[in-house]
């Protein structure tokens, strides 16, 4: 799964650190999601879509991987 | 998430420090071996001769493993400062990954060591699960925090 979240920090430019206080998660947990090293839960999926005011599928898609 | 079988972060300072002291003392015991008198219990079950006879013993050694264990379970299974489900998966991570490690050192140590050396390998190996953990654990979130 990829992910937006950079893209989407830079175009409200707050940094991983203010994401993650936001969402309520430490500042690694985004730095991991962003580097697609972890996969967040539904429920962090939809707290930070709802930062970026975004759905939450125009955030994270799948990969071609995903589904193989 | 809710992950109510973690003990308080603060327990996590009390047990690096109890784990210091412990560490000490078990090195003081290993190499001098002491008896302090003080610490000289009769003991009215456990005896080399029937499980139901009483038995003297000097409780130093056992203090050591309580304080050991406790300090250990503290260091290993306190909340971080901030507890998440990525934090949660890492624990959860390292604690397989330790497991399959310590029994993979135990099974090799079968080959390796015999009768009394086996005994002292199997009461090192009382500590190692947590500490191989503990380690690890550490390690994936130092990691995490640098990138």
């Amino acid at each position: 799964m990829k992910n937006t979240i950079r893209v989407d920090r830079a175009i409200k430019n707050i940094t991983q650190a203010k994401l993650a206080e936001l969402v309520q998660v430490s500042r690694q947990t985004i730095n991991a999601i962003e580097l697609g090293k972890y996969i967040p839960s539904t429920v962090l999926a939809l707290k930070i879509a709802q930062v970026f005011e975004k759905k939450v599928d125009d955030i994270f898609q799948l990969e071609d991987k995903d589904l193989a | 998430m809710n992950t109510n079988y973690l003990f308080p972060n603060q327990f996590k300072k009390l047990g690096w420090v109890l784990l210091f002291l412990s560490i000490i003392l078990g090195l003081y015991w290993i190499i001098y071996f002491p008896e302090p008198s003080f610490l000289d219990v009769t003991i009215p079950f456990g005896s080399d001769n029937g499980f139901l006879n009483s038995t003297r013993d000097n409780f130093f050694n056992e203090l050591i493993g309580i304080f050991l264990i406790m300090s250990l379970l503290w260091v290993a299974f306190s909340k971080e400062k901030q507890e998440d489900e990525f934090i949660n998966k890492l624990r959860l991570d390292s604690l397989v990954w330790a497991t399959y490690f310590n029994y993979f050192i135990l099974l090799l140590s079968m080959f390796l060591f015999y009768g009394l050396n086996f005994l002292d390998v199997m009461v090192y190996n009382l500590f190692t699960l947590l500490l191989f953990f503990i380690i690890r654990f550490n390690w994936k979130l130092h990691k995490s925090k640098k990138a």
